[in-house]
């Protein structure tokens, strides 16, 4: 079996001061310090994300399981594996092409907001300074960003999640060692 | 560094728990959202969720500073640095601009925060409406609906009673144009700083079991009526140390006959003006 | 020359100085052992256990030294210990039915199957002030052993269908209290963990207030029990139950009467009450809680603090309330001075239309007279 994080203490530290800085500077692409080796098909900065935020509290659930994933997650981060992308604090997404709908996963209560799914997408590139325009909390006037890879109505069924806010979906990109958050409140502006 | 316990005092799990939770409240800004708060080895209301944010971030290349009422030398300051500093070893700092993480109490420093900052505010009430209606049930329905009107008619009143906004500190905000907020108890002086900071700004309740956050660049709107504006205070008085005419000022009592002064209350802030003014 | 105070740290530092020294009190004394303090204060080791829900007597009687005796202080050493301890699993439900009881009684029946047994209690000791040294007294062996598992009061009702019948493993698995913040509305399993944490003296002025018409609750005693009861645990690997030990419990099953109403049938309703160690008071002030919490579930009116769940929950923990009360102590300085300016406004402008009213009034008296 592969090994998790060097240090788990210091790694998980370090990844997760990432994540919050790019939950807080939405659409801005940043590295991931400290990636774990991963059995395919995930790849090192999703299996970054999942040691540093899940273990057996969460429920996780994996587009494309297989004995070695799922043993390597039970394994290093204890996680609850679910076979129900509705019951998943997070899931992640290995093809986009084929993901479920958006709406599929759980996006809060009203008065819960909270209670709703983070995903982890793997894409095959994304880049600062092109493609498509973002505005919102935590962009101080517009983010540019190209993610590669997602399908059309990927779009679309974000959209339409949006006009239910603050209930939503959170999402994480995840590609090579870089790493790009896309809050619910993120606004992708039409160009 | 106290080597029985793990860095920072806090267990891993715990640790995932708090940064799950704050990633959802920098997700949904000025939302409430409920967390495990561990009982710390500080009492409730001494900033035992500002110190458990505190520990979820810090790692072994942090600087921290700890105010309370914007001065690092407060014994409740020193005592949550002390704590750091054996629990997490990190090295700590009394200069603003020196500090990548800052644990405040009632006040954001003077000195503009930067980016590359996170400001961690310990907050006794986080829930706005609290004083309003009591029942945890009836604000979670009020914030669902964002239903405000309750806040509103209290501002009002005051208006009719007083002829102004009767509140000082703790002064509600609208985040983001949908969730009523607490500042925790800062100065309204202070809420201005909120609105479109460049720096990451946490909150952590650890009695009421709540943690929040404002994200950067975000707009953070002090409630008012378009004819009677948000104003913040103002004094008459300079800094007697420094000289500041744009600081908080803290009035302090000097002798028996009763006799005033008025000093920065941004200690830090203060001991930097007058070396600029000296120099 | 005004210099703004400085050397916290150090006021600190010669603070704890000053504790250490009181603490310990004179050295030619000899200093409290645990085992001491386990033997002879052992009711407060079960508070500070109980409060501090942490079972390990040692550690108890550690933070009863620690804190001069403090039971609120000592409570919150034991609980910010706790917190830092790693769970290794979850123990099966315990069954009180099977306990080695050391003290039963029940205020329902004159006799009950098992017997009534005092065993030791201060109840009947007269309070007067022993001045003399404790005198060693040897116990005498009862003739009749008790018997090895008692039938509990409330079960004997239960055979007539005249008491609410409340199935084991009806209630939803509880949540960890201290894992996960308190939601409202909370279920019985999470209320009554939080009783159970909760401080005595709280629950026992709210039980009291049940008692004196702030609810309607009618109790009476069904049965106070207090013994040993084994703690099992069931290791995946293993997949059946093993012993790990026991532990001293003090159970209180309370009757309350019951008219009926919300599809209910009139009968006997229960509230229940369990604190590890003796701890009667604290489980008797339990178990009148938890049966006035269940006013909504029941129909009953609702009117009485010790029936409002927000209320009680959220106020009976003594290190929330302890430390939140305290706070008060620390350095409010810039709040003061925002209300300090607040009010000068306010009082300047009082003053400002005092006197405009003052003078408006004779112009209005003379344009009256003139009318």
């Amino acid at each position: 079996m592969l090994a998790a994080f060097a240090d788990p203490v210091f790694d998980s530290q370090r990844n997760f001061r990432e994540l919050l800085q790019a939950m807080a500077r939405p659409a801005v692409p940043r590295e991931l310090p400290n990636l774990p080796p991963a059995p395919v098909p995930i790849i090192p900065a999703a299996m970054a994300i999942l040691m540093t935020l899940c273990d057996a509290t969460t429920a996780v659930w994996l587009q494309q399981p297989n004995d070695e994933t799922t043993c390597h997650l039970r394994f290093h981060a204890g996680t609850r594996l679910v076979d129900d992308p509705r019951d998943a604090d997070f899931a992640l997404i290995t093809d986009p092409e084929s993901m479920p709908p958006l709406d599929t996963f759980a996006q809060g209560e009203m008065r819960y907001p909270d209670r709703s799914a983070s995903l982890i997408v793997q894409v095959p590139d994304l880049r600062a300074h092109a493609g498509a325009y973002f505005a919102g909390p935590g962009i101080r006037q517009t983010a540019q960003l190209a993610i590669d890879g997602l399908p059309q109505r990927f779009w679309q069924q974000r959209a339409a999640i949006a006009t239910r806010l603050p209930l939503g979906i959170d999402l994480f990109f995840v590609a090579a060692q870089r790493m790009v958050a896309l809050p619910r409140t993120t606004r992708l502006l039409e160009s | 560094m106290t080597p029985t316990y793990n860095f920072a005092f806090l267990d891993e799990n715990t640790k995932r728990m708090l940064r799950r939770a704050l990633l959802k409240a920098v997700a949904i800004p000025g939302y409430q959202v409920p967390f495990g708060s561990r009982e710390m080895p500080l009492p409730y209301g001494w900033g035992t969720g500002g110190i458990q944010v505190t520990a979820a971030l810090l790692g072994p290349d942090d600087v921290l500073k700890v105010i309370d009422q914007g001065a690092d030398d407060t014994t409740n300051a020193v005592n949550i640095r002390r704590f750091f500093a054996r629990t997490a070893g990190v090295a700590t700092t009394e200069r603003t601009a020196e500090a990548s993480v800052i644990q405040t109490r009632h006040r954001i420093p003077e000195t503009p925060l930067r980016e590359d900052q996170i400001l961690v505010f310990q907050v006794p009430e986080p829930e706005p409406l609290r004083t309003l209606e009591p029942r945890e049930a009836e604000t979670r329905t009020m914030h669902a609906l964002a239903d405000y009107g309750l806040m509103h008619v209290k501002l009002y009143e005051d208006i009719a009673q007083y002829g102004h906004i009767a509140t000082s500190y703790d002064y509600p905000v609208l985040v983001d144009g949908r969730f009523l907020t607490s500042p925790s108890p800062i100065p309204k002086f202070d809420n201005p700083k909120l609105d479109h900071s460049p720096a990451l700004m946490l909150f952590g309740a650890g009695r009421e079991k709540r943690l929040y956050a404002i994200p950067p660049y975000t707009q953070v709107e002090s409630l008012a009526f378009d004819d009677h504006p948000f104003e913040i205070q103002r004094w008459e008085h300079q800094c007697a140390l420094c000289g500041s005419g744009e600081s908080y000022l803290d009035e302090v009592v000097v002798d028996d006959c009763g006799t005033r002064m008025f000093v920065c209350s941004d200690t830090d802030y203060c001991g930097e003006h007058l070396a600029e003014a000296v120099a | 020359m005004y210099v703004a105070v400085k050397g916290g740290e150090q006021a600190i530092a010669r603070s704890l100085e000053l504790l250490a020294e009181a603490r310990r009190g004179d050295p030619a004394t000899a200093e409290l052992e645990l085992a001491q303090i386990r033997q002879q204060l052992r009711l407060g080791v079960a508070r500070v256990m109980q409060e501090g829900s942490l079972y390990d007597e040692e550690l108890a009687a550690l933070a009863i030294r620690q804190a001069a005796g403090d039971m609120l202080e000592a409570i919150f050493l034991l609980r910010a210990y706790r917190t830092t301890l790693p769970r290794f699993g979850y123990t099966e439900a315990l069954d009180t039915t099977r306990m080695r009881v050391r003290r039963r009684i029940s205020g329902t029946f004159k006799d009950v199957p098992g017997g009534q047994v005092l065993g030791p209690t201060y109840d009947y000791t007269q309070r007067l002030l022993e001045f003399g040294p404790t005198v060693p007294i040897a116990t005498v062996e009862a003739e009749v052993p008790l018997a090895e598992a008692m039938p509990r009061v409330l079960d004997l009702l239960d055979a007539e269908a005249l008491i609410e019948r409340i199935d084991a493993g009806a209630d939803p698995e509880p949540v960890d209290l201290t894992r996960k913040p308190l939601m409202f509305p909370a279920n019985r399993a999470t209320r009554l963990q939080n009783l159970s944490r909760g401080d005595e003296g709280f629950l026992l002025g709210m039980a009291y207030s049940t008692q004196r018409g702030y609810a309607e609750s009618h109790p009476f005693a069904g049965e106070i029990r207090m013994g040993e009861v084994d703690v099992l645990v069931c290791p995946e690997e293993l997949g059946f139950a093993i012993e790990i030990g026991s532990i001293t419990l003090t159970e209180c099953q309370m009757i309350n009467q019951f008219h009926g109403g919300n599809g209910v049938p009139p009968q006997f309703t229960r509230g229940y009450g369990l604190g590890m160690g003796e701890s009667e008071r604290k489980a008797m002030s339990m178990a009148l809680v938890d049966r006035a919490l269940r006013c909504d579930e029941l129909g009953e009116p609702a009117y009485a603090p010790a029936q409002n769940q927000e209320f009680v929950l959220s106020h009976s923990d003594n290190v929330e309330a302890s430390g939140f009360v305290q706070h008060l102590k620390l350095p409010h300085y810039v709040d003061f001075q925002a209300e300090l300016s607040l009010l000068r406004t306010l009082s300047a402008q009082h003053v400002r239309h005092a006197s405009d009213r003052h003078q408006a009034v004779p112009e209005q008296a003379l344009e009256e007279s003139q009318a």
